[in-house]
């Protein structure tokens, strides 16, 4: 799909493909070299954000590296992203197969599936929060008249994380559907009139023809949510500031702690850039990968 | 030739205009900027912004702009504003916001707006609270004093006498625990964290001792965190207290699922009509060594030293030291002030809540510089850590103390060495 | 779509999807309802759901509370973020997706970095970059910052929904006699139609929701948006609940309004017919 035409459009498309794309690197240029620079300037530099102290080198990434804090945001980052990724996919894909050849009033449930998502983050996690902060909480009412004892959602580590996977998932998943169904429902007609002719089974049709169709646009999404669930501050901020006892303390957390918490400007810094380059390195492989197949 | 003249020509009109101009800026009016927090509910800046016109009507040649500041990431709020030269005249703010500003050099002394209204003129430990390497870094004005309110019908339900030392305090608790109702309820955020100062300041510890070297792991303090966890490890303790927020322990006590709770002297004004009565304030109680003490917080109003009009912003800050009042009565705001003038008002005489937290709390609350005193810039760091509030979830969760105090301990021990 | 590729009856499917709506949307409904009740009587009930139902919250917010001043400016933000990014972004993904060259490819990489760096670093240079150009409490400093972030996913998906669109369209249209960027517009641009939509959808609503940047450069009442006026109701101890979540229901339903005028673009694509001939 790539190189096909592109002796065409080889001349001319140099220029048109600067033109084309002038307006987003001027926004670039203008608001993102600038905090970068100095971004990585505080890293290697000690202080605070109102007296940023002298140039330290590398010592906040040695320190850093050596901080089992580091290591257990880390580990929550990596599996709030997994758990994210598979969950939204499953959902929102699982939803658009449904939606995709047309049911009546398809215009509403598409509208009405967008709700987790057009929620304020603030009041979607506080709702949540009151579902299951207590006993007296709406799913411990239901876990009790099936005859089981309250949990405490909130109060222990593990079912924390659960629950701060669960209302990122319950938020993110309609930006999936969405997506998804309008691949789906781009597909060209003419691919599935032709396997049906073939004899295939709805079942081969969905292997054969739609997941290829949707690869591409898959594997883009899956790639943005897991930057997006990595650098997502809100929904575990929102919850339980990183708490209980820093269960879902994921790394920007950890940045923010540093920068406002302590401080201490260089380490939130490195935090972030350290982030950065361990998501380039996953982008980067991922990528390859796709390429290879 | 005619060049130099066009050009002296130019340069006296602009010297004329410019003249002008000052003269001009001089005879304006002054514009502050006076960034306030959210100290309560849509009725305080209300009230806050009709003192504010009020001002402004009174003074023509200045004019206050008042801002409501939210309290969510209200430090980088300040920080990005003082970082970015666009710091406000004066602000309110957390209770070490000022003294942490002033280490930054971001902050004025108010010692001249001090001697002007009289050091008696204040409560009894508030300027102390404020004073920092000889200097007052900020003007005090409202106290929030830290304590135990207790549930009358629950108690009596049970049979139970109004504790007046730790271990009945203990058996209160467990003697009322159970079928959803728990004798102490508390939250895992800074509010939760104010469940071990009151305890340890109670008890004569703190989180320093008196020399400010870090005291969670001194004998006093120790003792404090052994009673709340003995409290948890009986099951009195609400198991949602480590996710819960204060509004959340609040609610739990309106509803009279908890019998204690630590929270300001006017929580029963918070409270509907038919519960208030049933609220009433516990009398302190005194710990194994027969201490009695609390915790407060000492709320105080800071001049930036970004501001470019000194003079009028100190006169700003007296009057409205001074003028103060409707912030509570129309305001409703839950602290008591500062300034024992306003405090002899019958608003707050009329108030039995306030009364008794000013007659018999004020004079034994502690700020967290307790057991050392005074304030310093450290406190801010200390004030909303995330180490604390960890802390205080781990005890609520049951973990033992030897596994959880030292990582506190030694993050306190970090903060101090900077 | 006679092709039979499943067996369950469309009415079913309409019931499944109801349930499915409402199970999903529970958090939501609840917060609705929540909304009927005021701060003091959440305080105070002990059942689940709402005892007494009043409009309190709602009368109070939009009379005592600058409200709809912020209702106006996140309008503003958002509509202006996303026009910004949707069309740097059309422009870039188009680029991207017919053309090859070593510049695109660099291009493409910054995108990631742009991506995936965590902006809350970049606050405050920005803030410090923005402030003597006047854009503190300017609604410009949110839509560029919004636009800027909005804009790699935008490049991408619009990247994938022309790379669904066959090269033989403009191809043809090339051979008419059209130039490249009339080629664009007039041809694939419409058919892109669904993925434009969905695109636009997007750079709105992730405007219309962002509280941290918007809290960083939007710091008066007259400028603050929903999500940073919405937490002024947070106080230092205790919560406004009640105006809060009626606040929140009341934001919800512009963005619900509009998203029902414009779901209909996203319609199946007609391309079936049009490579054929």
């Amino acid at each position: 799909m790539k190189g096909f035409g592109t002796t065409v459009f080889a001349k001319p498309g140099f220029t048109t493909a600067v033109i084309l794309l002038s307006p987003s690197l001027l926004l670039v240029a203008a608001v993102i070299a600038y905090p970068m620079a100095l971004g990585l300037k505080y890293s290697l530099s000690s202080g605070s954000l109102l007296r940023p102290g002298g140039f330290i080198g590398l010592a906040n990434y040695i320190k850093l590296l050596q901080s089992p804090g580091f290591y257990n945001s880390l580990q929550f980052s990596v599996g709030f992203a997994i758990a994210n990724i598979a969950g939204c996919y499953t959902l929102g894909l699982g939803i658009a197969l449904l939606m995709q050849k047309g049911v009546p009033g398809q215009g509403v449930f598409r509208v009405l599936f967008l709700l987790p998502w057009i929620v304020p983050s603030l009041v979607a996690v506080v709702s949540w929060r009151w579902l299951v902060g207590d006993e007296a909480a709406f799913v411990n009412r239901i876990i009790k008249a099936f005859g089981g004892s309250p949990i405490f959602f909130l109060s222990t580590s593990g079912w924390a994380v659960l629950i701060v996977i669960l209302i990122k998932i319950w938020r993110s998943f309609p930006f999936m559907m969405l997506s998804l169904l309008a691949s789906l429902q781009s597909i060209d007609r003419t691919l599935y009139e032709a396997a049906a002719i073939d004899g295939a089974t709805p079942r081969q049709m969905f292997r054969y023809v739609t997941l290829p169709q949707i690869r591409n646009i898959s594997i883009v999404l899956c790639l943005m949510m897991m930057i997006w669930s990595v650098n997502d501050f809100d929904t575990p901020w929102l919850l339980a500031k990183g708490g209980p006892a820093n269960a879902t303390q994921n790394l920007v957390i950890l940045a923010y702690r540093y920068t406002f918490d302590r401080n201490d400007v260089g380490m939130g810094a490195a935090t972030s850039f350290v982030t950065l380059f361990g998501l380039m390195v996953l982008v980067f492989f991922l990528l390859r990968l796709q390429r290879r197949k | 030739m005619s060049n130099l003249r066009a050009y002296f020509v130019k340069l006296t009109l602009a010297g004329v205009i410019f003249g002008e101009s000052v003269a001009a800026a001089n005879a304006a009016p002054v514009t502050l900027n006076f960034w306030d927090m959210q100290w309560g509910v849509s009725e305080y800046a209300v009230a806050a912004q009709k003192l504010v016109d009020r001002y402004n009507q009174e003074h023509p040649n200045v004019h206050v702009v008042y801002r409501s500041v939210p309290w969510a990431n209200w430090f980088s709020t300040f920080t990005t504003a003082v970082a970015s030269g666009s710091a406000p005249d004066i602000s309110t703010g957390a209770g070490f916001q000022a003294v942490y500003f002033f280490s930054q050099d971001a902050v004025v002394p108010v010692d001249d707006v001090v001697k002007e209204i009289g050091e008696d003129a204040f409560v009894p430990g508030a300027l102390e609270a404020c004073r920092y390497q000889g200097h007052y870094v900020g003007l005090p004005w409202a106290v929030d004093i830290r304590l135990f309110l207790y549930r009358k019908d629950i108690l009596e339900a049970k049979g139970q006498k109004v504790p007046t030392t730790w271990d009945e305090f203990r058996a209160v608790c467990k003697a009322v625990s159970g079928n959803g109702v728990y004798g102490y309820v508390s939250s895992g955020d800074s509010s939760g964290v104010h469940t071990l100062f009151v305890t340890a300041i109670n008890n004569g510890g703190g989180l320093f001792t008196k020399d400010g070297k870090p005291a969670l792991t001194s004998d006093r303090t120790m003792e404090a965190l052994h009673f709340l966890a003995d409290l948890a490890k009986d099951g009195s303790v609400n198991p949602a207290s480590v996710g819960y927020q204060n509004f959340d322990a609040v609610a739990s006590f309106f509803q009279g699922k908890a019998a204690f709770l630590i929270e300001g002297s006017n929580l029963p004004a918070q409270a509907p009509a038919d519960v208030r009565e049933k609220i009433g304030i516990l009398p302190p109680m005194k710990s194994p060594h027969g201490d009695i003490g609390t915790n407060e917080w000492i709320n105080n109003i800071m001049v930036y030293k970004q501001t470019t009009h000194p003079k009028e912003t100190f006169a700003f800050l007296k009057w409205w030291a001074e003028n103060e009042k409707p912030l509570w009565t129309e305001g409703n705001f839950a602290s008591f002030p500062a300034r024992k003038a306003i405090l002899q008002d019958a608003y707050f005489q009329n108030n039995p809540n306030y009364k008794y937290a000013i007659e018999v709390f004020a004079p034994i609350a502690k700020t967290i510089a307790a057991q050392k005193g005074g304030t310093f810039p450290e406190l801010n760091e200390v004030d909303g850590d995330a180490a604390f509030s960890t802390l205080i979830q781990q005890l609520w969760q049951g973990k033992p103390l030897s596994q959880i105090v030292p990582p506190a301990q030694a993050r306190l021990e970090e903060i101090m060495s900077h | 779509m006679k092709f039979g590729q499943s067996s369950i009856p469309r009415l079913w499917l309409t019931a499944l999807l109801a349930v499915i709506v409402l199970v999903i949307n529970f958090p939501v409904i609840f917060m609705a309802l929540n909304s009927f009740q005021t701060t003091q009587q959440m305080l105070t009930s002990r059942s689940v759901f709402p005892e007494h139902y009043s409009l309190a919250n709602y009368i109070f917010l939009i009379s005592n509370t600058p409200y709809l001043t912020y209702l106006k400016n996140s309008m503003i933000t958002s509509f202006g973020a996303a026009l910004l990014s949707v069309f740097a972004g059309l422009l870039a993904g188009y680029a991207l997706s017919r053309f090859s060259n070593i510049f695109l490819g660099i291009y493409s990489n910054l995108l990631f970095a742009i991506q995936m760096f965590p902006i809350i670093l970049a606050l405050i240079p920005l803030f410090i970059l923005f402030r003597p150009l006047g854009l503190i409490n300017n609604p410009l400093s949110v839509i560029i910052v919004y636009s800027l972030i909005n804009l790699p996913f935008i490049t991408w998906m619009s990247r994938s929904y022309f790379d669904t669109i066959p090269r033989e369209l403009e191809e043809a249209a090339l051979i008419d006699g059209c130039s490249p960027i009339r080629a664009f517009m007039q041809v694939i641009l419409p058919l892109a139609g669904p993925g434009v939509a969905a695109v636009s959808i997007f750079a709105f609503l992730f405007s219309y929701n962002e509280f941290f940047i918007a809290n960083v450069f939007l710091r008066t009442q007259n400028s603050m948006t929903l999500p940073v006026g919405i937490q002024l109701f947070i106080q230092q101890f205790s919560t406004d609940w009640g105006s809060l979540v009626a606040a929140a229901t009341l934001a919800m339903v512009p963005t619900l309004v509009l998203f029902l005028l414009v779901q209909k673009f996203i319609a199946h694509g007609a391309l079936a017919g049009s490579v054929k001939g």
